[in-house]
């Protein structure tokens, strides 16, 4: 008898244990750790730009005072950018994705423009303080593009985990892990676009 | 109806072949990354033989002692490739730098499009960072090449580079902390584990049936190993079963065998870490780049 109950909770165990690591428990698990990561290193990398920027208007501002409009709206959208919290958790929250991307896009064009009129200032593009800035801000784009580019392929992977069969169940029911906003077609064509080295 | 079914049918069928044949042809790249056939990889020729061999002997000399990979790539076009991502398409592909310190570092130079590019290693970017990339690029390669002189702007800059990340890294370090990541369990030592704990499993938890020993052992074999492969762990299971079924027959004196153990066949088992190296002796060490070092033209 006892040998037959024993038999039974063997059986249970097993299939149990096996139903886990079968159903990608453990798989899900670290693609949604990897999304993180990636994730840490986005935002990393947009950080480091901002930290770019107060030198770079400081510099500007030394040669060209009077573009006033630029030099304060890379002010203002950098203030706009380094304002939104962002934590893995953001992820979970397409609205807080969507307001990041937006904020960012933001500073982008905006530092595209104080770079533009840097074209009209040649003492300025002379400026070897400047043109380390530039240098430094140059690679940091490339660096964004980068992050982004393993993150987008890092959601990808996760989103197929959560929503093929049978992995979904897992996903769905014990870990209740859900599908992470990526980001859109329309940053994939900036993203595309090779950071621009003329000045 | 049936006809409906028909139609579904075939047309499941044709986005099948259309999706198989994308899926096919899929990753296509203006520019396929050239094969790393040595350190100096000149494409456009316009580096002079004795100094592809001489360059590389210092590029081989410094990894020697740094551990760093640095390797020279010279193109006659990027076929219209942006040159960043191309250049990190290359990086990334040749794997140059170690694996755990990602010291590797290309200098692409594109002659077409007049532009050169410096891509940094993780674990350089602190030593050789975009300022300084980009200052070798603008003092050291970009005044020879203005004047004409290739191979002399490709040698300064290769110099520049070594010079920069020469204290980062110790190669006996580097080594050493290889060796002791290395102390990870590998895959056989997972199905040892697994063979070892399922075994003892089967034969403690289960004083019953003979099936259910061989049974419960082999699939705590199987779920042990099963981190190194699926096709481990089954191995790893099938093993255990057959050393359960071995003792149950020693203990009881024959009898009624376990079925689990029997005609189990272990495949051959894939293959352990494919290397090819190529012709020049040199291939990657596993690194990985992120997107730093400074782009140029001339």
């Amino acid at each position: 008898m006892g040998s037959r109950i024993s038999v039974f909770a063997t059986f249970i165990i097993s299939v149990l244990l096996l139903g886990l690591s079968g159903c990608g428990y453990n798989d899900l698990q670290g693609l949604d750790e990897d999304t993180k990561a990636a994730w840490s290193e986005v935002v990393n990398q947009y950080q480091r730009r901002a930290d770019l920027i107060p030198n770079l208007v400081a510099t500007v501002n030394g040669y060209a005072a009077h573009e006033k409009d630029t030099l304060e709206g890379v002010v203002q959208a950098r203030a706009q950018a380094t304002g939104i919290q962002v934590t893995p958790d953001t992820l979970k929250d397409p609205a807080a994705f969507e307001q990041f991307q937006k904020a960012q896009a933001g500073l982008s064009s905006a530092l595209g423009r104080l770079i533009a009129i840097a074209e009209n200032y040649p003492n300025l593009k002379a400026d070897q303080n400047f043109r380390d800035l530039q240098s430094q801000l140059e690679g940091t784009e490339n660096r964004i593009a980068v992050a982004r580019k393993r993150y987008i392929e890092k959601v990808a992977e996760y989103n197929k985990g959560v929503r093929y069969f049978p992995t979904n169940l897992t996903a769905k029911f014990l870990l209740h892990l859900e599908e992470k906003p990526n980001f859109t077609v329309a940053d994939e064509k900036a993203v595309a676009k090779p950071p621009e080295v003329k000045f | 109806m049936g006809d409906n079914l028909r139609q579904l049918m075939v047309r499941c069928i044709l986005v099948g072949v259309v999706s198989l044949v994308s899926a096919l042809t899929s990753p296509s790249f203006a520019l396929d990354v050239p094969p790393l056939t040595g350190r100096v990889v000149d494409l456009a020729q316009v580096l002079p033989a004795d100094m592809v061999a001489s360059l590389s002997r210092d590029l081989e000399a410094h990894e020697t002692k740094t551990s760093n990979q640095v390797a020279v790539l010279i193109l006659p076009s990027l076929e219209g490739e942006p040159l960043e991502f191309f250049s990190h398409r290359v990086g990334t592909t040749w794997k140059l730098g170690q694996k755990g310190t990602e010291n590797g570092v290309l200098l692409l130079v594109a002659l077409r499009e007049r532009k050169v590019r410096i891509e940094v290693g993780y674990g350089l970017e602190g030593t050789l960072t975009d300022l300084r990339s980009a200052h070798i690029i603008r003092q050291e390669i970009v005044p020879r090449f203005r004047s004409g002189d290739l191979p002399g702007g490709v040698a300064a800059g290769v110099q520049a580079i070594l010079g920069t990340i020469e204290g980062t890294y110790k190669a006996e370090e580097v080594m050493a902390s290889r060796t002791r990541s290395g102390q990870d369990p590998t895959a056989v030592e997972y199905v040892i584990i697994g063979i070892v704990v399922g075994t003892l499993a089967g034969i403690v938890l289960s004083h019953g049936l003979q099936r259910t020993r061989a049974l419960l052992g082999s699939l705590l074999a199987f779920l042990v190993a099963q981190s190194a492969t699926v096709g481990l762990g089954l191995l790893a299971a099938g093993v255990t079963a057959f050393l359960l079924w071995l003792i149950l027959q020693a203990n009881r004196g024959g009898g009624r065998g376990g079925g689990w153990g029997e005609g189990f066949i272990p495949g051959p088992g894939g293959g352990f870490g494919g290397s090819f190296g190529g012709g020049g002796g040199f291939s990657g060490g596993g690194g990985d780049f992120g997107g730093g070092g400074a782009s140029g033209d001339w």
